[in-house]
């Protein structure tokens, strides 16, 4: 009974000795989904009433597998953000119909108010180009696919005082995946079937720093 | 009986499934792996007169490429010379996009952070370097998991000698990958935590010497 007993135990610490432990660890480390904004960051302010739309490019893709992404956003200048609503369009790769439109949130809201004067929010608490803040918005649910594009939208309040001050990263190195553009106008409120905003995303995005696993 | 022999025969072969499983992960740890997209030519364009210059290199946390390795191994591509005297090298950390040191690692090559690299000697380059024959020289892996998390700078300083004055890097290629670099005047190595990088250069453009960043 004794050699079953250790036999079994012997099994039980191979099992758990091979199962994939690396695997779980890596898991929890944030991986990035594309190249995201490198190097230093210009500073491009006044955006009461605009909307910033950034483009992830399916084929801009790393190959890595996440049930969910993470958006993180660059601040350069402002004490508040007032964010009136944020969405995530997926389209047809190189499509501009727009195929599902998903919330993006930031504390459980898609129209959050970020205190950017808060050091729980920018460590350093006198923003700037030198020391950009970034904020990392909530998971949000879906899996990037290299066979679609999505356009992370992020519309802030119009009329609002705290925006006319507010600075976002304006990259000035080229070298990433993320594109986008800007628009006074609303451009967080269009359904599916409905075509992406006609903008040109031929340089590097406003405000969308990251897209990570985490 | 029957039993035991059964109970054993399982264990030999979760032992048997176990051996296998570190054998694929060593076998895959034993391949080398960009961490970051690195130079994809030798161009060996507008090199200036490296004595007395510094590099600074930026590799980006925002391109980091799949999960973290535990270590890293930079690259130089030569491209003319015949010694390189280097004065010091090191790989600064910041946060992402940010200008201020958070951690400084001292990078070597045969343990020394000044070495002197005779690119003359076939064992160092097979073929005289020229810009379609780089020398592409390897230094001693860093102990360092590069995260995503952070930005990193590989600085290197080479000595104020006339040997120095003839040595080409292989930049600035049109086809840089993720990385960027510009070269200053001075050591630039010695900035330590808390300290600000020297004023980016903003130049946007292609390293002359880091070739590439591998796992290894």
């Amino acid at each position: 009974m004794k050699i079953l007993f250790k036999m079994a135990a012997l099994a039980i610490v191979t099992i758990s000795v091979s199962a994939p432990r690396s695997a779980a660890a890596a898991a929890a480390a944030a991986e990035n989904l594309v190249r995201g904004i490198i190097g230093p960051v210009g500073s491009n302010t006044s955006w009461s009433g605009y909307s910033a739309v950034s483009k992830i490019p399916g084929a801009g893709l790393i190959p890595v597998t996440s049930e969910t992404t993470v958006f993180y956003l660059g601040f350069t200048a402002g004490t508040r953000a007032d964010i009136k609503n944020m969405v995530l369009y997926t389209t047809a790769r190189g499509g501009s119909t727009i195929t599902a439109v998903t919330p993006v949130k930031l504390g459980g809201v898609s129209d959050p108010s970020i205190d950017l004067a808060s050091p729980s929010v920018c460590p350093v608490v006198e923003i700037s180009t030198y020391n950009p803040c970034i904020v990392r918005l909530d998971p949000t649910s879906i899996t990037l696919s290299a066979l679609n594009d999505y356009y992370l939208v992020v519309y802030f309040t119009s009329g609002d005082s705290n925006n006319e001050s507010v600075g976002v990263t304006q990259p000035i190195f080229s070298q990433t995946s993320l594109t986008g553009s800007d628009q006074a106008a609303d451009d967080s409120r269009l359904t599916v079937r409905d075509a992406i905003p006609n903008l040109s995303y031929s340089s590097a995005s406003f405000l969308l720093m990251y897209v990570m696993t985490d | 009986m029957n039993t035991v022999k059964g109970l054993a025969k399982l264990t030999l072969q979760l032992a048997a499934l176990a051996a296998s499983s570190f054998a694929a992960t060593w076998t895959a740890a034993a391949t080398l792996v960009n961490v970051t997209e690195g130079q994809g030519n030798a161009t060996s364009s507008s090199n200036p007169s490296w004595d007395g210059l510094s590099e600074l290199v930026l590799i980006p946390g925002a391109s980091l490429l799949g999960p973290s390795s535990s270590a890293t191994a930079i690259y130089l591509g030569f491209t003319g010379g015949s010694i390189v005297n280097v004065g010091n090298m090191v790989l600064y950390a910041t946060p992402r996009n940010g200008s201020t040191v958070v951690g400084v690692t001292k990078v070597t090559l045969g343990a020394s952070q000044s070495p002197s690299i005779d690119l003359a000697s076939k064992s160092v380059c097979a073929v005289t370097p020229s810009p379609t024959s780089p020398c592409i020289v390897r230094l001693d892996t860093v102990n360092l998991a590069l995260s995503p998390l952070k930005d990193y700078y590989f600085a290197i300083y080479f000595t104020l000698d006339t040997n120095n004055q003839s040595i080409a890097g292989m930049g600035q290629s049109a086809a840089r990958g993720a990385l960027s670099g510009f070269n200053l005047y001075g050591d630039q190595t010695r900035v330590g935590v808390d300290g600000a990088l020297p004023t980016f250069e903003n130049s946007d453009a292609a390293p002359f010497f880091v070739a590439y960043v591998a796992n290894e």
